[in-house]
Order: C-alpha cells, then sequence, then structure tokens
C-alpha cells in the first residue's frame, strides 16, 4: 500500500504543481506579473487597485502619457519620494508622496508591469542595474 | 431535528444588536427617598472643535445622529488615503440621509488649518460639508477624545509624517456610545460596517 503511494507521489505532486498554475491563471487571467504583486502590496493602497488614485487627491498611475513622459524619473521617486505638484489627465496633484518600501528589484519589476500594463514607449524591459543608474541621477 | 432547526433560527435573529463598548459609570440616583446604584453606558464626552469651513463642530452637532468617527491628518502618507477612500463609500451612500454623519479629527492641528482641511475636502470630492465635517482645534483636545473613543493616535517622529494612529472606524450612536470599530483600511470590514448602521438606523 505504502509502495503504490510512494510510487504515485511525484506525479501527485506535478498534478498539484498544475492546479496551482491552473488556479493561479484562473484568479488573475494569467499568472500574476511579479511587479503587480509590488503594486498591489506597495502601491494599491494609496493608487487604487485599477490604478485610478483617489478622486483628486492621489493621482493615477494609468495615464500612459504621463508614465512615458517621466518614465526615467519613477525610479527617483519611488525612491526619494515626490515633493512638486505634477499634472495629469489636466488634474494637478500637489500633495507630498512619501517614497514606499521597495528596493531596486522591485522597483525594476513594477516598472516592467506598468510598461507591460500600458505599452509604454520605453523600448526595453529595466532591470535594477538601469534602476540604480537612473537613482544616481536624482536631484 | 426540529428543534435544533428552531434553536439556529433563533441564534440568527439575535445577532443583530450591536454591543456598547467602555466600561459602564456608576451612579447613584435616588428613587423614592432611597439610593439606588445603577449603571450607565459609556459616551463619548463632549468636544467643540472646527470644521473645514470654520464651522464649529461639537456634540451638538452629532446629537441624536449615528456618525462614523476617525482620526487622521492631512500629510499622512501610508493609511489615511485608503481610509478615505472608504470614508467616501459611506459619505456617498448616505448623502440623502440626514441622520448620518461623518467626522474626521485631524491628529495634526497645527499643520492641518482650515484652508487645508477644506483645500483636503475639496481634493476629496466632498461637497456637503453638513455630511462630513474634518475638525482641527486644540490638539491636546483632540488627543484626549482619541482616548476617549478608545483609539489610539501619537506623535512619533520616527513614523511617516510624524504620527502614528489607529486606522480604526469608530460606530456612534445616537445616544453618543461607541457601538463598533472597524478597520477603514478593509474593504471588507467597512462592507460589515455599511450594513450594521444599516441595523443601527433601524433600532434608532
Amino acid at each position: 500500500m505504502k509502495q503504490t503511494l510512494l510510487k504515485y507521489l511525484p506525479t501527485l505532486f506535478f498534478i498539484g504543481l498544475v492546479a496551482v498554475f491552473i488556479y493561479n491563471l484562473l484568479e488573475h487571467g494569467r499568472i500574476e506579473h511579479p511587479g503587480f504583486t509590488v503594486y498591489k502590496n506597495q502601491c494599491a493602497q494609496c493608487h487604487s487597485e485599477d490604478g485610478n488614485g483617489i478622486r483628486e487627491l492621489v493621482p493615477p498611475i494609468n495615464d500612459a502619457d504621463f508614465l512615458n513622459t517621466y518614465f526615467d524619473s519613477i525610479p527617483c521617486w519611488l525612491t526619494n519620494g515626490l515633493n512638486h505638484a505634477i499634472v495629469v489627465k489636466g488634474i494637478t496633484y500637489d500633495q507630498p508622496m512619501y517614497p514606499p518600501k521597495v528596493d531596486e528589484i522591485q522597483i525594476a519589476n513594477v516598472m516592467n508591469y506598468l510598461r507591460d500594463e500600458y505599452k509604454l514607449k520605453h523600448p526595453t524591459e529595466v532591470n535594477s542595474i538601469w534602476v540604480k543608474e537612473q537613482i544616481k541621477g536624482c536631484k | 431535528m426540529l428543534y435544533l432547526t428552531v434553536l439556529l433560527l433563533a441564534a440568527c435573529n439575535n445577532n443583530n444588536q450591536l454591543p456598547i463598548y467602555g466600561i459602564k459609570k456608576p451612579i447613584t440616583q435616588v428613587i423614592g427617598g432611597k439610593p439606588v446604584i445603577d449603571s450607565i453606558d459609556y459616551t463619548i464626552p463632549p468636544f467643540t472643535f472646527y470644521d473645514q469651513d470654520s464651522a464649529v463642530v461639537d456634540s451638538h452637532t452629532v446629537n441624536g445622529k449615528v456618525y462614523v468617527a476617525d482620526f487622521f491628518f492631512t500629510s499622512c502618507p501610508s493609511i489615511c488615503p485608503k481610509m478615505k477612500k472608504e470614508m467616501l463609500r459611506i459619505y456617498d451612500k448616505y448623502q440623502t440621509d440626514n441622520n448620518v454623519v461623518l467626522i474626521s479629527y485631524s491628529i495634526d492641528p497645527v499643520r492641518d488649518s482650515v484652508a487645508r482641511l477644506k483645500s483636503y475636502a475639496q481634493k476629496l470630492g466632498i461637497d456637503n460639508t453638513a455630511k462630513w465635517h474634518m475638525l482641527t482645534g486644540n490638539k491636546d483636545s483632540i488627543y484626549s477624545l482619541a482616548d476617549a473613543y478608545l483609539v489610539s493616535a501619537a506623535e512619533d517622529p520616527d513614523a511617516p509624517g510624524g504620527h502614528i494612529h489607529s486606522g480604526n472606524f469608530v460606530l456612534i450612536d445616537t445616544h453618543s456610545r461607541i457601538r463598533g470599530y472597524y478597520d477603514g483600511t478593509d474593504t471588507k470590514k467597512v462592507d460589515k460596517l455599511l450594513t450594521d448602521m444599516d441595523n443601527l438606523l433601524k433600532e434608532e
């Protein structure tokens, strides 16, 4: 009896993996992008899960024009916060943003999520080396 | 089997009463010439502050109404925006119900002036000040009021924004008694708050 179980253990394990894979697929419609995980945990409480922000208090992060224009500045904002007014979709937002607790890898991941999700113009995916370079140039 | 079903149904029906928080205060009354010791429910003590329109808001403003209170400050980076977003759901739902009011106390009244609160309220789209007051005033009074609501609020130079506070929404009934605490950063808890508010309004 035990011998039979051991024989089928690898198969059962494999089926388990497939089940988790399918569950994830069904839950999210796709495998969750690691950058989306960062977004959900670090950004969504203010910028909302749908990226719309909160009324005129917290800006949306789903505007491709804004993200394209300021793509290179985002690593600085996520590291040092943002203390000046910005205009997104014609609305001015002037509340300071404190930086979330994210490291360079998480910043790269969330930026790749944004790039993917909103079809941004940056020619390639970014990595933590690129993020570190941008942070060196922060004002 | 029938007996169990009846018992279960009875248990369900009795669940609607919200608890009354706080320690009861013993009082001695003289009834028929004899002293009688009774207890009265814990209630929120009187308060007086100014809202975003510079109007005085005090215990009379909330007297006879069901209200939800929270503590925040405008430069709060972490939980406040989410709390305000959830509070907006309550604001929208009870727009036309005159028995409901929302009160947000600023725990940073030094920086949160009336003008600053007004600007913040406008950014959130709060047109109806009478429905949702954002209050500022004497700092010590606000902190002792936080104690009175049995929630935490304190200055902490290490915290983002310089203050720490509980993300709780406190539900108060028409007699100024605390009837519930709900994590204002949790959408599901606020769902429960909305249901409890409906029940409380029916009760009163």
